[in-house]
């Protein structure tokens, strides 16, 4: 029985509409990612490349097309339960203001756990797994603004990674940090992505896209060049669940 | 379930974490609804208390609905067996007495009484102590009364019987009871003794009457139950009393205050929803990037809706609790002296769910607003392009200091915030002009009492003189300056089952100076100036005649004008004593006395007593309006309290949206105190509009307000006064300075702080 794919989108459009004119951003985009993936979404800005992944998480609602989210259709649900399938299956970075500004390190790595029904104590447990994985148990009870941008994109993919989520959406996760943060980030998302972790990752910056099993490329919303990225083989894909020792 | 319980923690997760993060805003809302909330409650308090102060004194002292006076002990088992009759009060003895006060005898009655309080129709001990059978000498006295004629606790009380013996007893105590009405409206005075006392000041007992008094299931029985009573006791009735007389007498003409304090409460409910709406809106719209990573993360709208609403309505409605105990706290301790029973549950629960409903919705709307945030957080809400505004480009015109013109812009970026701002410092501040115009009003009644009809701060009665004698005596003192002869009898009027106060003063040729608003004074007999009550009581206009019986004799006048009339809430009618048939106006019941200007009229009144003259003195409508000050000075600082956290919202919201611009205008290179300056004008701006605004509104508003409701109060339009323009001047001076020091502090901060240049 083969496993659906974690991502089907077919015939994908977005057209803002600005001042009355229509404004294209996606334009029929039809992309397959399977489960244990890393696809790295690269293209220079305003390719439609950030609009498509916000469609992927339901952020933004699509013009036309079909998003299948694990095998279930996702386009048509209402902005509820797109917000109740992302805190079960879509876990986010963005490039900046990932976290809850009024909240601790603690309690914003904690609060999808407790949306999804986490009782306080799994919610404290696994918080305290993820920051410890990622260094960052010392930082627990700091307010986000007290972070470097590198410890802030950390916790934002703690976070993200919480609930065990089917798909990881990066926009841009490393968009504004050193290049010492960033290898930082990126070995982290590799490390994610071996313990099986599905990635969608967008980029344009080709080191970052080159950590990648597969770039795809956008341009002027269309998809100009889909190459899986040739390298070693190794060790096969594993179902999705927790990251399990991220250090060394 | 569980998934619904695990995100109802998160939701709570997240309020906690913003309440703690901001717990000075949140402590101000709580305290600005809590200070309206209280505010309310004092003031329904003291309404329902002054209108009718009866309630409460008849159920404290389980109070007997009818009073029986016979000549012998009636037969109370037979009382005690009519129908509706829950329990007897007494019978006790009754003796009539005469208390010899500063060389004028008042009489007075003497009521036997348990030294220990009975269960019904039990006096209400103010100060003092009751009756103890160790000091028989001690009496307790009625509290109005005792008022009246100036007696404490350890008074003196010298008691002469009808047999002319003098015995000096001494007040024990004070109390109030439901029983008996005020002093002087219902004479003679009350003083309870032990019976042996009574014995002793009147040892005949056929001098004595009995009274006893019949507490009832309903006080619907009373007729039913009086008439019973009379037939029991065939012939041995002398009089009966009903609590309906009781209660007539205690009702106050105090509908004005209770206009007054409605107006304020109603002020203060709108103050409320605004100071809400503004504290919420501004705290939603500063955080609408943390909602939309909220939402990213899964939050649904319905959830962001319902988190905010439980967040700034949980603070609403802790203020409101805070408020309902401290409203309470306040009536039970702080205004133990006039308010005799709190606030019944009706009215308190009224308050509490108005207050409750205008919570929920001010709350409601802004916090849909950030319900329905795009959740894409790294799109910042931006305001909208920074086009000049007119004024901007005025203040350019004119060569304004650059950041007095960036601040101007700077203010009017939002529109519809500006508008809220200016409304959320208007709207206070008008509501406190309006406040200042009716503590004006009140300085103007004590300043120009002959305003509102009390030219004559003394009047006296001839008592055991002849009115002649009076007149010569009163006139003899050098600070009386003229006397007009008075009656004031009760007048049928026509169509009504009630009386009217009718007021002959002076004579139709040399008027009493009644403060005449509309048409003109009489100048002839049957001629006669009203009061707005009447007016309405009558649904007459001036120059209309009316018809009334007066003293026994039909008498037909014509209103010729209107004037203001504190008393009897402008029931009455007022005209020369001439007008009167001569055997009601001879001789004159009193004498009104005008001061030479300056004079101070309780020295006079002293002066007039060690002649043997009865003076009263005039009681100011505002000394009566007194509590009125009270409420002014709460609701001014309550709304202070509003308008400044409007402001802490406008300043928090002006600096999160010039935040970005500040890396810009430093760039540009505006040194520090220049950016503070631009912040300042921003915020100072709206305030500055604000206040005068509503500085403006409510000086023009204050005197047509507070005119009617002279008006709908009978007391009648023309009292109202704006605020003298040295008060509103301050006023608006203290407003904007008090706003700036605040806008300074946070501009100050900001100007100084390294801005990221990055994060957008």
């Amino acid at each position: 029985m083969t496993q659906p794919p974690v991502v089907k989108v077919t015939g994908l459009v977005k057209i803002y509409q600005t001042g009355g004119l229509p404004v294209p951003a996606v334009r029929g985009v039809d992309l397959v990612v399977e489960a244990g993936e890393f696809v790295a979404i690269m293209g220079p800005s305003g390719s439609g490349k950030s609009t498509f992944v916000h469609m992927l998480g339901g952020l933004e609602t699509r013009t036309s097309g079909e998003i299948w989210l694990d095998g279930k259709r996702a386009d048509t649900l209402s902005e509820s339960a797109w917000a109740v399938l992302r805190r079960q299956k879509v876990g986010f970075v963005f490039q900046f203001l990932n976290l809850v500004t009024n909240m601790t390190v603690a309690d914003n790595v904690e609060l999808p756990a407790l949306l999804g029904g986490a009782s306080p104590r799994q919610a404290r447990e696994r918080r305290e797994y993820l920051l410890s994985e990622l260094g960052l148990e010392e930082r627990a009870a700091a307010a986000p603004g007290r972070l470097s941008g590198g410890e802030q994109q950390r916790v934002a993919l703690a976070r993200a990674l919480a609930n065990h989520p089917r798909l990881l959406l990066a926009d841009e996760p490393t968009g504004n940090l050193d290049s010492r943060n960033t290898r930082d980030v990126l070995k982290l998302l590799g490390k994610v992505h071996r313990q099986g972790q599905t990635i969608v990752l967008v980029t344009h910056d080709a080191r970052v896209a080159s950590m990648a099993d597969r770039v795809v490329s956008i341009l002027d919303g269309q998809i100009v060049d889909d190459a899986p990225i040739a390298r070693a083989p190794r060790r096969p894909v594993g179902t999705a669940g927790d990251i399990v020792e991220l250090h060394g | 379930m569980r998934v619904i319980g695990g995100s109802g923690r998160a939701e709570v997760r997240w309020i906690r974490a913003d309440l703690r993060a901001r717990r000075g805003q949140a402590l101000l809302t709580i305290v600005a609804v809590a200070g309206i909330v209280t505010a309310l409650i004092t003031a329904a308090t003291l309404l329902e208390d002054g209108t009718n102060p009866w309630r409460g004194l008849f159920e404290r002292g389980r109070g007997a609905h009818v009073w029986i006076h016979t000549k012998g002990v009636p037969d109370v088992a037979a009382l005690r067996g009519l129908g509706g009759v829950t329990d007897i009060a007494g019978p006790y003895r009754s003796a009539p007495a005469t208390l010899a006060e500063r060389g004028r005898k008042v009489p007075i009655a003497l009521q036997e009484s348990t030294a220990e309080l009975p269960p019904v129709a039990r006096p209400l001990l103010r100060e003092g102590r009751w009756l103890d059978a160790g000091n028989p000498e001690g009496v307790v006295v009625e509290q109005s009364f005792a008022r009246a004629l100036g007696l404490r606790p350890g008074s003196p009380f010298p008691v002469t019987g009808l047999n002319g013996a003098t015995h000096t007893l001494v007040v024990a105590g004070l109390a109030e009871s439901g029983d008996q009405g005020f002093y002087p409206e219902w004479t003679p005075g009350l003083a309870w003794t032990l019976a042996p006392t009574l014995t002793m000041v009147e040892p005949a007992p056929g001098r004595t009457e009995t009274v006893t008094g019949l507490r009832l299931a309903d006080a619907a029985y009373t007729d039913i139950v009086v008439q019973q009573a009379v037939i029991t006791l065939r012939n041995q009735v002398q009089r009966v009393s009903t609590w309906r007389e009781v209660r007539a007498s205690m009702e106050l003409d105090n509908r004005l205050l209770g206009l007054l304090l409605a107006l304020f409460g109603l002020a203060g409910l709108v103050a409320a929803a605004l100071a809400l709406a503004n504290a919420a809106g501004g705290r939603i719209l500063t955080q609408l990037r943390d909602i939309a990573t909220l939402k990213s993360l899964g939050f649904t709208r319905g959830q962001v809706i319902r988190m905010l609403v439980a967040e700034h309505g949980t603070l609403g409605l802790a203020g409101i609790a805070l408020g309902l105990v401290a409203g309470r706290l306040i009536t039970t301790y702080a205004l133990s002296g006039t308010v005799v029973v709190p606030l019944s549950p009706g009215p308190t629960l009224a308050i509490a769910a108005g207050t409750a409903l205008v919570v929920l919705v001010a709350v409601w709307l802004p916090a849909w607003r950030g319900g329905v945030t795009p959740p894409i957080p790294a799109a910042p809400a931006s305001p909208p392009g920074g086009r000049l505004s007119r004024l901007a480009r005025l203040a350019l015109l004119v060569r304004l200091p650059p950041a007095l013109v960036l601040g101007a812009r700077d203010a009017f970026t939002r529109p519809a915030t500006a508008a809220l701002t200016v409304a959320g410092v208007a709207v206070p501040m008008m509501m406190i002009t309006i406040g200042l115009g009716c503590w004006a009003t009140l300085d103007d009644f004590i300043r120009h009492p002959e305003q509102v009809g009390q030219a004559a701060a003394l009047s006296v009665r001839p008592g055991d003189l002849t009115a002649q004698e009076a007149l010569g005596r009163a006139m003899a003192d050098p600070d009386v300056v003229t006397a007009y002869p008075g009656v004031e009898l009760d007048a049928l009027v026509p169509w009504q089952t009630r009386t009217v106060r009718t007021r002959a003063l002076g004579l139709s040729g040399d008027p009493y100076p009644f403060p005449v608003v509309e048409g003109r004074m009489f100048r002839d007999r049957g001629e006669a100036v009203a009061g707005q009550g009447l007016l309405d009581l009558l649904g007459v206009r001036i120059g209309d005649r009316v018809r009334m019986t007066i003293g026994g004799t039909p008498l037909i006048v014509k209103i010729v004008g209107r004037v203001i009339e504190p008393e009897q809430d402008g029931e009455v009618l007022s005209f020369g004593i001439d007008s009167l048939a001569a055997k009601d106006a001879t001789p004159p019941q009193f004498y009104s006395l005008v001061l030479r200007p300056g004079a101070d009229p309780g020295e006079v009144r002293r002066r007039l007593e060690s002649r043997s003259l009865e003076v009263d003195q005039a009681v100011n409508p505002a000394d009566r309006l007194a509590v009125i000050r009270l409420i002014i000075v709460a609701l001014v600082a309550v709304l202070a309290l509003i308008g400044l956290a409007n402001l802490l919202t406008a300043s928090a919201l002006g600096l999160r949206d010039h935040l970005l611009d500040l890396a810009v205008l430093k760039a540009m290179g505006l040194t520090p105190r220049q950016v503070m300056a631009t912040l300042v004008t921003g915020t100072g701006l709206l305030v500055t509009a604000g206040a005068v605004l509503g500085g403006a509104a409510g000086a023009s508003l204050s005197k047509g307000v507070i005119d009617l409701e002279g008006r709908s109060s009978g007391v009648g339009a023309g009292i109202g006064r704006a605020p003298t323009p040295g008060m509103l001047a301050a006023a608006v001076l203290v407003a904007i300075g008090a706003s700036l020091l605040v806008a300074l502090i946070p501009a100050r901060r900001a100007a100084r702080a390294q801005v990221p240049v990055t994060a957008r």
